[in-house]
């Protein structure tokens, strides 16, 4: 069952029973947004079913759309979290992500900035290579990126999109090897990104963040997860109720292939390995159950059918 | 930039239209656009050596109690009819420092009112602020906002309604940027006559 995601506005009127709707079809909230009287909810469904949710909610004047991002982790990756590039550019961007659906975590390095002096750690490194892709927003000088660049690269695993203030063309011809995805004209700004182009800009983000995330997706497809994200999401909701008192704004932030769970690896991970999917198959047997390097939280990587030979 | 009778970023390759937006909406934030006569700024990403140099109009004079409001002396009592409340926190909290606390009441918004003590004869020409002793500190700190990130080896020079501020992640050569400076002011100074 291939599961699309989608983006559910409506109000509040009669919510419950679009939620069980939603859920008796087979679907999954993946996260909820109460904004005053207007209710947003990110949902995976079965794709079949989405026709059916319409004309359900029709009545209630609710919205569907589809949104390619729901379900994904993306690091919004800038040289440091001064004052250089926030709130503009770099909040701008994840912003913007957030708006289509993904969460999007914004991740300042310690020593970043500069030119000959960019470094980046192991840390850093490794909490980029806990998302499903990171966009480098970097700055507006070509000779300046060509040098701080390649020092960013070693040991990310995920696909990158970079960006900066130079031409397209140019960033991708000085790129060696190349990366997943380029915009251009995207650099160190300190506006507001409100005029039509500024916005422009940030719409080719979301459309290269959208061509490598239905990639992967179609890769995923062809070695299917053992378990969905999603259907994990809502186990871990139901049977471990101190999720409920985590106060972080996504609890759990369901990822392409993984979760990350916001509750501490030493008292958590074994409960979590534990938790019964179907039958007799564990969380620990279709999942890798990981200390995260975000604070002391859970990272959970799901194994595909190949791995072990289980769908559920 | 409006409010500049000169400007210029000045780049060695492309980019200089970014810094130019920069430049604009950083000094538009910190309210500087008014003060600032001519901001020419010099960048050399292959170096790297960021160097900005600048006219600023002659500051304001400073502010006294007779711009907040009028002074009513009566009865060994005065009494301060404010008439502009952008100085008046600082006018207050000058007056509570020299006449202490309880001498100086606030009944309503645009009243202050001096007793219990000997009112100065002077009062009116009491100094609330002088704007120009912040002025060079913020305007560096704009320019280092403006400056691109990382540049820690820093020279800043200013005195006399001008000023220079050279940055580089490198060590900086005083010659080299003592003549680009001088270059220029003295291009800013023909441009400005």
């Amino acid at each position: 069952m291939i599961l699309v995601p989608i983006t559910y506005k409506g109000g509040v009127y009669r919510l419950d029973e679009v939620i069980d709707y939603i859920e008796d079809l087979g679907g999954y909230i993946v996260q909820r947004h109460n904004i005053a009287s207007e209710v947003i909810l990110q949902v995976l469904m079965p794709k079949e079913d989405i026709k059916r949710l319409a004309a359900f909610s029709r009545p209630l004047a609710g919205e569907i759309q589809e949104s390619p991002l729901v379900g994904t982790e993306i690091a919004v990756v800038i040289p440091s979290l001064e004052i250089h590039h926030l709130p503009h550019s770099a909040c701008d961007v994840a912003e913007y992500l957030r708006s289509h659906g993904s969460k999007s975590n914004m991740l300042g390095m310690a020593r970043g900035f500069g030119k000959r002096i960019a470094q980046m750690n192991d840390e850093e490194r490794d909490l980029i290579n806990e998302h499903d892709l990171a966009i480098f927003v970097l700055g507006n000088f070509a000779s300046c990126i060509e040098t701080k660049f390649p020092k960013f690269r070693p040991g990310i695993t995920v696909p990158i999109i970079l960006t900066g203030g130079p031409e397209r063309e140019v960033l991708e011809k000085q790129t060696d090897p190349p990366v997943a995805g380029y915009v251009g004209g995207l650099g160190r700004f300190m506006h507001r990104t409100q005029t039509e182009a500024d916005i422009h800009r940030l719409d080719l983000v979301i459309d290269e963040v959208i061509k490598i995330v239905e990639a992967r997706r179609q890769e995923i497809a062809n070695d299917p997860l053992s378990v969905s994200p999603a259907r994990l999401q809502a186990l871990i909701k139901q049977e471990l109720p101190e999720i409920e008192e985590v106060y972080s704004p996504s609890p759990i932030a369901v990822q392409l292939n993984g979760l990350r769970v916001k509750l501490s690896y030493p008292a958590y991970a074994q409960k979590v390995r534990d938790l019964v999917i179907e039958d007799e198959v564990k969380v620990g047997d279709v999942a890798d159950v990981l200390p995260s390097r975000m604070r002391d939280y859970i990272l959970i990587r799901i194994k595909p059918l190949s791995e072990t030979n289980i769908v559920v | 930039m409006a409010g500049l009778d000169y400007f210029e970023v000045e780049c060695t390759e492309d980019g200089s239209d970014n810094y130019n937006k920069i430049a604009t909406t950083v000094l538009q934030d910190h309210n500087l656009l008014s003060i600032v006569e001519g901001l020419h700024i010099y960048i050399d990403p292959e170096y790297p050596l960021f160097v900005a140099t600048g006219f600023i109009h002659p500051p304001r004079s400073a502010i006294k109690i007779s711009d907040v409001g009028n002074v009513l002396i009566q009865d060994n009592q005065a009494t301060i009819a404010v008439g502009d409340e952008t100085y008046l926190a600082a006018m207050l909290k000058m007056l509570w420092l020299k006449l202490g606390h309880d001498n100086v009441d606030q009944p309503d918004r645009f009243t202050v009112i001096i007793k219990n003590v000997e009112i100065p004869k002077d009062l009116k020409d009491w100094m609330v602020i002088d704007p120009s002793q912040s002025l060079f500190k913020d305007l560096i700190y704009a320019i280092q906002v403006i400056a691109p990130e990382g540049f820690k080896v820093r020279r800043e020079n200013y005195g006399k309604n001008r000023f220079s501020f050279a940055a580089s992640e490198n060590t900086i050569p005083a010659d080299v940027i003592e003549k680009i400076i001088a270059d220029r002011f003295a291009k800013m100074e023909e441009a400005l006559k």
